[in-house]
């Protein structure tokens, strides 16, 4: 399965090899994610410090003018934020990044089924990164709606200026067109192209996660850009669709349908981004526990619960729009079914630990720590989940400080996991484990102290997306706390460096990476790195499960690989 | 001189340390604010409930998480079984295990949550004893309407708030249709302030100008969103006197965080001495402009619910 030898052009840059297309989704998505969290950082520093100068070393004078962040700055900066990291870095790194360039590797295959499609995936996706970037040069600036963009503060009656609502609505449509190629490409992919003996069923739990993601995707996807395309309308025609009210030229709109349109896609999109992190999670704890995944079968089957209750519970994001008590009811009750396989599947983590042999290696460090951030994440559902306990919770920090636990820090830390294993194979160069355990500490021990003071605050009842704090007599207690949380969330970004440094350092002048660093027994293991176009030589053949470790019938080494028959039981 | 220098400096630093020990152990020292309603404490005490039990269920995952890294970490000699967790026991246990977490917290607070929706959130009182407000948000201020004398609210209805027609004193009680309409310069309107008193129910009905905003009241632990095109309805009572603070929860454009309104809690006495004060003067103060459409927002009082 040999390819021609091509241009730089078409090796580099439009290429069609899932390996290239991967590693060019984690570029851009490491892109974003720096300017995300940069973003974060000046948000911190306004609400730790507010109606102070922006330092200079977060570049405050020259963002704004005399380095004084307006309310109409700091709006932007929480849209563009959620936004960013939502759409433009977890997305890119976890789907696009590790789900091109995991799934053909692991399930065997030489390529994706459609790779055409999937570079114009890539290049749509690029397009809508440029066309974000671009609403920065726009004389109103960005978007300044939030991340969710509720019409009508998102139409022209709303009052925010410019052409950056537009952009953006554009932006994520597009990004939406570059999701739905990939997912119909990686579900055709995992469908179609699985090496022989490879069933379901012996499918890595990574393959899992991705596969059920890009099921999301593909129904979920359409629904958020029919809400955007016809706020694109409004935006833009002067329709009233979403705009009723005082404002409304005539009558007619309901802004209510664009919550519910938008919450039947954002929920399905908290598990889109979350559910390959599990996957990887999954795996990875069973690498270096040297011990099959517990309750393999269970974990996936738990997995698809989660997918098919997480379509039926976007309700709970909107029980104070004066939702009906019965529909309020509905969407509690199956809300808080989630937590029975979520907490099957979480026993199941545990489960891999218990009885294992732990190597304390910078990816197991960082899938233990999702454990725990997902564990607290998960609980603090609960709170959200009960009408009652979040009419007084909705819309303050305290749902930051759970989403944050939930989306940002399992994600990222998922995807870090899933970065400092893959490097070896993605790069052919050993990243440093001695960085990557600084790294770890100095990451996971400020992502708690920002994100679990963030629902401290939320639940002293402060509310979401203020500009200044102060303004309210009882947010003046917080005070403290919150210049607290800014100075960690500034060690929290200043320890990325060491990430950043060997991430390039490896790169560049890392120790060449043996074929099988850790041990592992899925199949991408067993190629060479620099795997070529047409990843392997021979179509292989499944025998095994993805966790053979620590078989009693194997006695020189601790596992064994997928293709690799297992001695006959004795 | 030097002396007080000396000591601010100290101070500062002192100041300094326990920022940060009120920062680091935000969760020991920050109450919420204080709770002044009638059904506040119901939320209070969900919210403890589910503290308690997710601290005890995640106290245990910690523990056993710590036993595991210790004791199954790896080192010469040790090696993992090799358990896949696929017996019936195994299976079995993990899904009971889920079904103790669903029973022992989720259904707790859902029949918790459900009770005080009936009994008092969903709850909505009726009769004589009950305040009636309307609340029309607008950026980046609230506008509160009360009844008056008439005990009618008046006289346009929310869809045509907008209409061209503009206010006509001579005409104001027949409209287009020859319906009649009942006179609203009794209603009192005010600005970013409202009266309640102590010990009564109050009922907002609540409906935006132009964006989404919400009414938020961290004192007694209830919000309810104002979208543009409906009526939204919410009911608290107070059992405090005191004035508090109304925050806006949604974010509705960039004075968002200016938008809050005072809450008066008075005696029943006062309350009443206010109003009076208030219908005296009536809304054609001199900053009544009969002409400006925002004194003409106000809808018939839905009884429904």
């Amino acid at each position: 399965m040999t390819h021609k030898e091509q241009s730089f052009i078409s090796k580099y840059i439009f290429s069609t090899d899932h390996k290239v297309i991967g590693k060019q989704f984690l570029w851009m998505g490491l892109f974003f994610l720096l300017l995300g969290g940069f973003q974060a950082l000046l948000i911190r520093w306004q609400l730790g410090h507010p109606e102070q100068q922006v330092p200079i070393w977060l570049f405050g004078s020259y963002l704004f003018e005399d380095g004084m962040m307006t309310s109409d700055h700091y709006n932007q900066l929480i849209t563009m934020h959620g936004t960013i990291m939502i759409f433009w870095a977890i997305t890119p790194l976890l789907i696009g990044a590790f789900g091109n360039f995991v799934i053909p590797l692991q399930i065997g295959a030489p390529d994706m089924v459609f790779p055409k499609l999937n570079m114009f995936s890539f290049w749509t996706f690029f397009l809508s990164g440029v066309v974000l970037v671009a609403s920065y040069f726009l004389p109103g600036g960005t978007a300044a709606a939030g991340w969710t963009s509720y019409p009508p503060l998102s139409t022209p009656v709303g009052g925010i200026p410019g052409l950056g609502q537009v952009f953006w609505t554009l932006s994520i449509t597009l990004m939406g067109a570059a999701t739905m190629m990939g997912a119909i490409n990686y579900i055709t992919t995992i469908i179609r192209s699985r090496a022989p003996g490879m069933g379901y069923f012996k499918m890595p739990l990574t393959i899992w996660g991705l596969f059920l993601t890009s099921i999301l995707n593909a129904i979920f996807v359409p629904v958020i850009a029919a809400g955007l395309i016809l706020l694109l309308l409004d935006n833009v025609l002067g329709t009233n669709f979403f705009i009723a009210g005082g404002t409304a030229s005539i009558a007619g709109g309901d802004p209510l349908l664009y919550q519910h349109v938008f919450w039947i896609f954002g929920h399905p999109e908290v598990y889109i981004l979350i559910l390959p992190a599990w996957g990887i999670v999954s795996d990875l704890l069973s690498v270096f526990s040297r011990k099959p995944a517990f309750g393999y079968k269970v974990t996936a089957i738990c997995m698809c619960v989660i997918v098919a209750l997480s379509t039926v519970v976007w309700g709970h994001h909107m029980y104070t729009t004066g939702m009906s008590p019965l529909l309020g009811k509905a969407f509690m009750f199956l809300t808080l079914l989630i937590s029975i396989p979520s907490s099957i599947f979480f026993l199941n983590w545990l489960g891999t630990l218990w009885r294992g042999n732990l190597k304390f290696e910078p990816p197991m460090l960082f899938a233990i720590a999702v454990l725990w951030v997902f564990g607290l994440g998960g609980l603090t559902g609960l709170y959200n989940a009960t009408v009652t306990s979040d009419i007084y919770l909705h819309d303050t920090m305290f749902v930051v400080g759970h989403f944050h636990y939930t989306m940002a820090a399992s994600v990222l830390l998922g995807g870090l996991a899933a970065i400092y294993f893959w490097f070896p194979k993605m790069f052919g160069k050993s990243m440093n484990p001695l960085l990557g355990k600084l790294h770890f500490w100095a990451s996971f021990i400020p992502l708690n102290l920002v994100f679990f003071n963030m629902m401290v605050m939320g639940y002293a009842g402060h509310h979401r997306r203020i500009f200044n704090p102060m303004e309210y007599e009882f947010l003046k207690p917080l005070a403290g706390l919150n210049e607290f949380v800014t100075t960690m969330a500034i060690i929290l970004g200043a320890a990325q460096f060491i990430f950043v440094f060997n991430f390039i350092y490896s790169m560049a002048k890392g120790k060449k990476a043996e074929v099988n660093p850790w041990k592992a027994a899925t199949l991408e293991w067993t190629v060479e790195a620099p795997i070529p176009h047409g990843n392997f030589a021979a179509v292989p053949t499944v025998y095994n499960g993805p966790h053979e470790y620590s078989h009693p019938g194997v006695s020189d080494r601790d596992w064994i690989a997928q293709s690799e028959p297992l001695p006959a039981e004795g | 001189m030097r002396r007080i220098i000396t000591r601010n400096w100290i101070s500062g630093i002192t100041k300094k340390l326990q920022w940060f020990k009120r920062g680091a152990w935000g969760i020991w020292f920050i109450d919420p604010p204080k709770d002044v309603s009638l059904d506040g404490h119901r939320i209070d005490s969900v919210i403890q409930y589910t503290d308690t039990v997710i601290t005890i269920y995640f106290g245990i995952v910690v523990l056993a998480l710590i036993y595991f890294i210790f004791k199954y970490r790896t080192r010469p000699g040790h090696k993992a079984v090799y358990d896949k967790g696929n017996s019936k026991k195994h299976v079995s246990i993990s899904v009971v295990m889920g079904l103790l977490v669903f029973f022992s917290i989720d259904v707790v607070i859902e029949s918790m949550s459900f009770r005080d929706l009936k009994e008092a959130f969903w709850n909505f009182p009726k009769g004589d004893d009950v305040i009636r407000i309307e609340v029309m948000p607008q950026q980046f201020k609230w506008n509160f309407r009360y009844p008056g004398d008439d005990e009618r609210f008046g006289p346009e209805s929310f869809s045509d708030m907008n209409s061209d027609e503009v206010w006509d004193e001579d005409e104001s009680f027949i409209d287009a249709n020859g319906n009649g309409y009942w006179d609203p310069s009794d209603d009192i309107v005010l600005m970013s302030e409202m009266h309640i008193p102590v010990n009564r129910p109050v009922v907002i009905q609540i409906a935006p100008y132009d964006v989404i905003h919400s009414f938020f009241l961290p004192n007694f632990r209830v919000k309810i969103d104002a979208t543009p095109g409906m009526v939204n309805a919410m009911w608290f009572q107070a059992k405090e006197t005191g004035v508090f603070e109304i925050a806006c929860a949604e974010l509705c454009g960039n004075s968002h965080y200016m938008m809050k309104g005072k809450l008066v809690v008075e005696s029943e006495e006062d309350y009443n001495k206010w109003l009076r004060s208030q219908e005296i003067e009536g809304p054609r103060d001199d900053w009544y402009d009969p002409d400006y459409g925002l004194f003409h927002w106000g809808w018939e009082w839905k009884e429904v619910i």
